[in-house]
């Protein structure tokens, strides 16, 4: 790299200033890969690891990514999708390869959601629900019946699944659901509505937590959502994550066999799932993060100002230094988080900790990426605000931020303070 | 029948290259399999599934880490590899890389080699005829279709004039030019099977360099960077100049 102690140039008045295309000597930025690898974090990943994530970073940055900003403005997630994924085999990468996953580590699992979240969070969304959201609760809470009914489909794409935990009126205290389920000979039927619902109106299956009115425990269910009963339609208004489909669901009266109910009960089931998508979250996020900064650094290097490319300004490198320290430390701490994962010492403080921080890196660096770009920063034309916008959606789903801070407070201090 | 793909390990497209004392120096950089020895793959894997019944194998001679892209050509769908182990130095003359990958294609028994047209590191076009003059084989370069029907070949190759057809029989060297078959992504749950694939690892014979590298430079090329003024016309005349005289 540059020395630092090279003569600092004659300051010129700017209406003086020769063009910038013959002032600006070639300045020699670091490439994407090193920006985005500091610290050498390849030499620790497998050969495996390592070449999941160059076989899903081309196939996202060719086929996905340059369409990300298109579909995202016109609202769209392509029908195609689910099954050009399947093919991939980024569906249920860490489901093992009898019920059709790739059968690869939770690390790998968390390096496709990080390539996959550079092209956008919305396509994340999808490949996070189908995977951790509903592989995965089939896979550990499922007979075998249902395993071999949905995994399989599930993995190719062929089917899509949804999570339907969330309610108008229960979010953050999810114990506050008002879906009910009650027990009528073989049979449990299902009411309530779930808001917020990712692939509502295209899932073939929806995993739904619903609570016993003769228990009061909290039950989770297999609900195949051509049920009579199952209605579902899409929130039209969204400004982020526009280019995922996010629903309202309606259960009114559903009955499914009660082989079709998760052996789990409470709601460390739908927690426990959640802990599986908040871990690829964590990885996630720093795609969308490394974007924006790649992005910046590209632009600004381009646009002059005041005689020089902007990246040659000192408040202009603070906030570059910023995103890319913080990006740096979040992807430290994912590393870790991976292999806590992989050999089974993983907490929910852990993961609490990762969504937390690095969601935050993540939605700083967008910010200041849109900042960076100036009034080009507001089009969809460049990633920067798209991404920031579905930020928002990742600081608040997945456990809201405060949540997050709940919970390593009590964690931390042995007094809960939700 | 039995086809092998040779391939080669090149710095990606970010690697920074530099010279130093007359050495080349990459780093900030992952290996990639080149990708017109992936075009090779896809074609073979493609016969393959078309119908042929072919034994795919990767083959390479390079450092012990060349085995990374070895492992990619597994998980594209090749059914063994093999690596020769050879310092990049002693076999970084093409002619001596030549020669041990035809002894090695010999012993393999193989009917068809597949390689890259072009490298894309030393931009060097000599390795597949280098082959087919060790092997006595008959060469399509440049190949932008291929088929086989028995031990007959079809080629279509990008000659001087053209597109050719040439006609010859097996054993024969094909090396590939870009639209002979766009390669697939490998898929995560091939790259898991990669693993379990046989994958053989030998130290490589001694090799012979021919050629004597005395020393390496950058080059450079610079623009005139001249902008023309004056009226259209003179500019025009004064274009007209330049490109029957030169810049200068
Ligand atoms: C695009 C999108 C997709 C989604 N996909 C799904 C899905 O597939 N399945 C699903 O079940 N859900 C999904 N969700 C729902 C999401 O998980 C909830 O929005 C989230 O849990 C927050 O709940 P809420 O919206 O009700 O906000 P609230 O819980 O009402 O929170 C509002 C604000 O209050 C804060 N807050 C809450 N409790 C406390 C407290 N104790 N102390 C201090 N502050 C507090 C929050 O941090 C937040 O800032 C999705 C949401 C979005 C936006």
């Amino acid at each position: 790299m540059s020395d630092t102690t090279a003569e600092p140039p004659t300051p010129t008045p700017s209406t003086q200033a020769p063009s910038p295309r013959t002032a600006a000597p070639a300045a020699t930025p670091m490439t994407r890969r090193e920006v985005e690898d500091t610290f050498d974090l390849d030499a620790l990943y497998t050969p495996e690891e390592r070449m999941i994530r160059d076989a899903v970073r081309e196939y996202v940055q060719s086929e996905l990514a340059p369409h990300a900003g298109e579909w995202w403005r016109e609202g769209i997630f392509p029908e195609h999708l689910p099954r050009a994924f399947g093919e991939m085999g980024m569906l249920g990468v860490a489901i093992p390869e009898a019920y059709g996953g790739a059968g690869a580590t939770a690390t790998a699992y968390g390096l496709v959601n990080r390539e996959v979240e550079a092209a956008d969070s919305g396509l994340r969304s999808f490949v996070s629900v189908q995977s951790s959201l509903v592989m995965w609760p089939i896979l550990t809470y499922g007979s075998e019946d249902l395993k071999k009914a949905w995994l399989p489909r599930l993995a190719t794409g062929e089917a899509i699944g949804c999570f339907g935990l969330t309610e108008p009126d229960a979010g953050s205290d999810p114990g506050a659901m008002t879906t009910r389920c009650k027990r009528v000979g073989d049979d449990w039927v299902i009411r309530g509505t779930k808001r917020w619902i990712t692939s509502g109106t295209r899932a073939d299956v929806a995993i739904i937590w619903a609570r016993d009115e003769d228990s009061g425990r909290v039950l989770g269910f297999v609900v195949e959502t051509d049920r009579e009963g199952f209605r579902a339609e899409d929130i039209k208004t969204k400004a982020s994550m526009r280019l995922s489909v996010t629903s309202e669901l309606h259960l009114d009266d559903v009955a499914v066999p009660d082989a079709n109910r998760l052996d789990v009960v409470g709601l460390k089931g739908a927690l426990s799932c959640l802990s599986q998508a908040r871990f690829g979250i964590a990885f996630g996020v720093l795609g969308a993060g490394f974007a924006t900064l790649d992005e910046a650094m590209h632009y600004l290097e381009d646009r002059p100002s005041f005689g020089e490319p902007l990246t040659g300004k000192q408040l202009v490198q603070a906030k570059l230094a910023d995103m890319w320290s913080d990006l740096t430390k979040g992807s430290l701490l994912a590393y870790r988080l991976g292999r806590l994962k992989d050999e089974g010492a993983i907490t929910p403080t852990h993961i609490s900790m990762a969504k937390r921080d690095n969601v935050r890196a993540a939605l700083q660096a967008a910010r200041h990426a849109r900042d960076l770009l100036g009034g080009n920063g507001i089009t969809t034309e460049y990633g920067a605000m798209r991404h920031m916008s579905n930020l928002e959606t990742v600081s608040t789903y997945e456990g809201a931020d405060a949540v997050h801070t709940l919970i390593l407070g009590r964690a931390l201090t042995g007094r809960a303070a939700f | 029948m039995k086809i092998v793909t040779v391939v080669r390990r090149v710095p990606d497209v970010e690697a920074r290259v530099e010279v130093d004392g007359g050495d080349v120096r990459v780093s900030g950089a992952a290996w990639s399999l080149d990708g017109m020895d992936e075009y090779g793959v896809e074609q073979a894997l493609r016969m393959r599934e078309g119908g042929l019944d072919a034994e795919v194998v990767a083959l390479a001679v390079g450092p012990a880490d060349t085995e990374e892209v070895l492992r990619t050509a597994l998980a594209m769908g090749a059914d063994r590899a093999r690596l020769l182990v050879a310092d990049d130095a002693d076999v970084g003359d093409v002619l001596a890389r030549a020669r041990l990958l035809a002894d090695a294609i010999r012993e393999e028994g193989a009917d068809l080699v597949l390689t890259g047209g072009k490298q894309a590191d030393a931009d060097s076009a000599a390795l597949g005829p280098a082959l087919a003059e060790h092997l006595g084989w008959p060469l399509a370069d440049w190949t932008t279709h291929l088929e086989l029907d028995g031990t007959q070949v079809r080629a279509v190759h990008d000659g001087d004039a053209g597109p050719e057809t040439l006609a010859f029989a097996l054993p024969a060297v094909v090396t590939t030019q870009q639209g002979l078959a766009e390669p697939r992504y490998p898929t995560l749950p091939n790259i898991m099977k990669a693993k379990r694939k046989p994958l053989d690892v030998a130290d490589a014979p001694p090799a012979t360099p021919v050629t004597n590298v005395v020393g390496r430079a950058p080059e450079r090329r610079e623009r005139a960077r001249r902008m023309l003024d004056g009226s259209l016309e003179d500019q025009a005349r004064e274009l007209a100049r330049v490109l029957r005289e030169g810049a200068a």
